[in-house]
């Protein structure tokens, strides 16, 4: 899928965001259609009309110009793997516990990253579990999600 | 009194205090989802048991330690440890790439240092005549504010795609109208989701946009500075000429926008930044590492910290979260604010501002003795900084409000901004939308409440008339200037 063609479904998307937002006013308690309604429906009316015009220059423009703004990750690969990774981590948290969860996320994002000397990936791992348990769990008493499965 | 209140500060223990205070400030500022707010709430029975003075400038040196440990992790890791910091970042992460990070933490030291004296200076000096002008601003004053913080969506713009930054910047403004109606007190599109009924927390997302997606973009590098640039010791890179002036700028907004009671240290460091950037001579860096932006948003949000302590001292009403946090500090010791304050509680009241001299020194010398080693972590191969960054990051988003949920709210939006930021939007617009979205849409509405329906409320009163003059002068130059190169491109092309 090209990048012109992601910024018009994304435009589009919001175009009709917009649409819908406009309509969702009109539920609004009727002692708010003069004040928060009213922000909102501004909001969506900007929303609406800028997006719009830009769909409309899109159109114009030429495929191709317009493009990207920013340089992805050179390495596919690394990047799906670190998504996934904490993507399963944010899921685990609850589940499995805080602690739990970090002592198995961070040795396998290091290794799925690159690194492979296990004595700075054991030390770097328990030197963070380390200074969160200090600063967190005992001085600042964060309660860490402690996990439903144990 | 003000002898007797340098005799109290010099105390063994009330240094030590402001020490530790500024020391933890720095660490709490410099962790994402850790506030300054948290950490002096947390002191309040803790400082129960000290003598009054020395509670207080405990608060005092984690408020000013926080503001400037922001911008910290904002600048070596395009993680802005506080709101206030994201401006700090669009510059400071650059440089750090570049290899200059020390010279960028130099600048964000020497400017808050200044920002702070700054603002500290006046809230000794001129307290009680400022706090009249903040009592001046009211619904529609501070609706107009942040539309005024809201014009910097215009510099923050590439060129060419003016009109993408501003759906960016309304996107914000809609994300932060999900929760409980101000007005109504009414839930809106939450979906049924309690974690929602707050509102979008902006932190995760801040994490989420900025943190998460720097490192999955350093997924394919080996280190966070470029390949073929040199990390250059700070001893070799002086102080970059020509910051006097941004640093000027960005005390006196920070310290006139933090007077008034909200969000001040964001507005008024994007508002100076803004500034910054439609003055510099060196426009075309901005974006791109230039320190005349990290001078003035550091020095405008450290110039918040004293002027936020203007209101709360003298009438009782804070200027953000962590001057209300303060202000219970100061009511546990039964020092009510009021002109009693500056008398009968003289000494400890000015001892406590006079210590807040003391956190700016402490911090400045911390920070620049500090500064080459922080630095540093520019090079710590990503295979390890990754997981830690990303663990702290999810950290951060969790401990603002012990939420999972938050976590979840973190990784959708970084992948959002991945996929928006190819598309050509910008995710500083869209922060500053829904940072800026409750202040907005709580003025406007209620403006309209005290206008009875009619939108003149919103130019007829002195101050939105000034207000609507800044913006517009604000507002003028940046589309000219978009005016002449679409003029420009349009001859080229003809």
């Amino acid at each position: 899928m090209s990048q012109r063609l992601v910024g018009i479904l994304i435009l589009a998307g919001l175009l009709t965001l917009a649409v819908l937002l406009y309509r969702s006013t009109a539920s609004y308690p009727a002692f708010v259609q003069g004040s928060t309604a009213s922000y909102v429906r501004f909001l969506a009316m900007s929303m609406g009309i800028l997006c719009a015009a830009e769909l409309l220059l899109s159109w114009r423009r030429k495929a191709g110009s317009g493009g990207a703004t920013e340089e992805g990750s050179k390495n596919p690969r690394r990047f799906w793997a670190l998504l996934v990774l904490i993507v399963v981590y944010a899921l685990a948290l609850d589940p499995v516990g805080f602690f739990p969860a970090s002592a198995v996320f961070l040795p396998a994002t290091m290794v799925a990253m690159g690194a492979r000397r296990p004595l700075p990936i054991v030390l770097t791992t328990a030197g963070i579990l380390a200074v969160v348990h200090v600063v967190f769990t005992k001085l600042l008493e964060v309660q860490l999600p402690k996990g439903t499965l144990f | 009194m003000i002898f007797d209140a340098v005799q109290s500060l010099l105390a063994p223990s009330a240094l030590l205090a402001v020490f530790i205070g500024t020391v933890a400030g720095m660490i709490v500022g410099g962790m994402p989802g850790l506030t300054a707010t948290m950490a002096v709430a947390l002191l309040i029975p803790v400082t129960y048991a000290l003598h009054p003075l020395t509670g207080l400038v405990l608060m005092g040196g984690v408020y000013c330690g926080a503001m400037y440990g922001g911008s910290i992790p904002a600048i070596l890791l395009h993680t802005p440890g506080t709101p206030a910091a994201v401006a700090t970042a669009l510059e400071g992460y650059p440089l750090t790439q570049q290899g200059r990070g020390g010279m960028a933490l130099k600048v964000s030291v020497v400017s808050s240092f200044i920002g702070g004296v700054f603002s500290t200076l006046v809230l000794l000096l001129t307290a009680p005549l400022l706090a009249i002008f903040a009592l001046k601003f009211g619904p529609p004053e501070y609706f107009l504010l942040a539309i005024l913080g809201l014009v910097g969506i215009v510099s923050l713009a590439d060129e060419g795609r003016l009109i993408k930054a501003l759906i960016s910047g309304i996107l914000g403004l809609v994300i932060a109208v999900v929760g409980t109606d101000p007005i109504s007190g009414s839930l809106r599109y939450t979906m049924g989701v309690r974690d929602l009924f707050d509102g979008v927390a902006f932190m995760p997302v801040l994490i989420g946009m900025f943190s998460i997606t720097e490192m999955l973009k350093l997924t394919g590098a080996t280190r966070i500075i470029h390949e073929k640039a040199e990390i250059r010791p700070i001893k070799r890179e002086p102080m970059p000429k020509g910051m006097g002036k941004f640093i000027g700028l960005g005390s006196g907004v920070g310290t006139l926008v933090g007077i008034l009671p909200g969000e001040g240290a964001t507005i008024a460091a994007f508002l100076s930044y803004n500034i910054a950037r439609q003055h510099s001579k060196n426009r075309a860096l901005f974006g791109k590492g230039n320190p005349e932006g990290i001078a003035a948003a550091e020095s405008g949000n450290n110039g918040c910290v004293g002027g936020s302590l203007v209101p709360t001292l003298t009438l009782g009403i804070p200027g953000n979260s962590v001057a209300a946090a303060l202000l219970g500090g100061l009511m546990i010791h039964g020092l009510i604010p009021g002109p009693e304050l500056f008398t009968k509680h003289g000494v400890i009241t000015y001892g406590f501002i006079l210590s807040m001299f003391l956190a700016n020194v402490i911090f400045l010398g911390l920070g620049l003795y500090f500064a080459p080693y922080f630095a540093r972590i520019s090079l710590i191969p990503t295979a390890l900084l990754i997981p830690a960054v990303c663990l702290f990051s999810a950290l951060g988003s969790f401990a603002m409000n012990n939420s999972v949920f938050d976590v979840y709210v973190m990784l959708f939006f970084a992948v959002a901004a991945l996929v928006l930021e190819r598309a050509g939007f910008s995710l500083g617009a869209l922060i500053l939308g829904l940072i800026l979205g409750p202040i907005a849409e709580t003025g406007f509405a209620q403006g309209l409440i005290v206008g009875h329906g009619s939108y003149s409320v919103f130019f007829t009163r002195g101050p939105c008339q000034v207000l609507w003059a800044v913006i517009l002068l604000l507002l003028v130059p940046p589309v000219i200037q978009i005016y002449r190169n679409h003029v420009r491109g349009a001859k080229a092309d003809g």
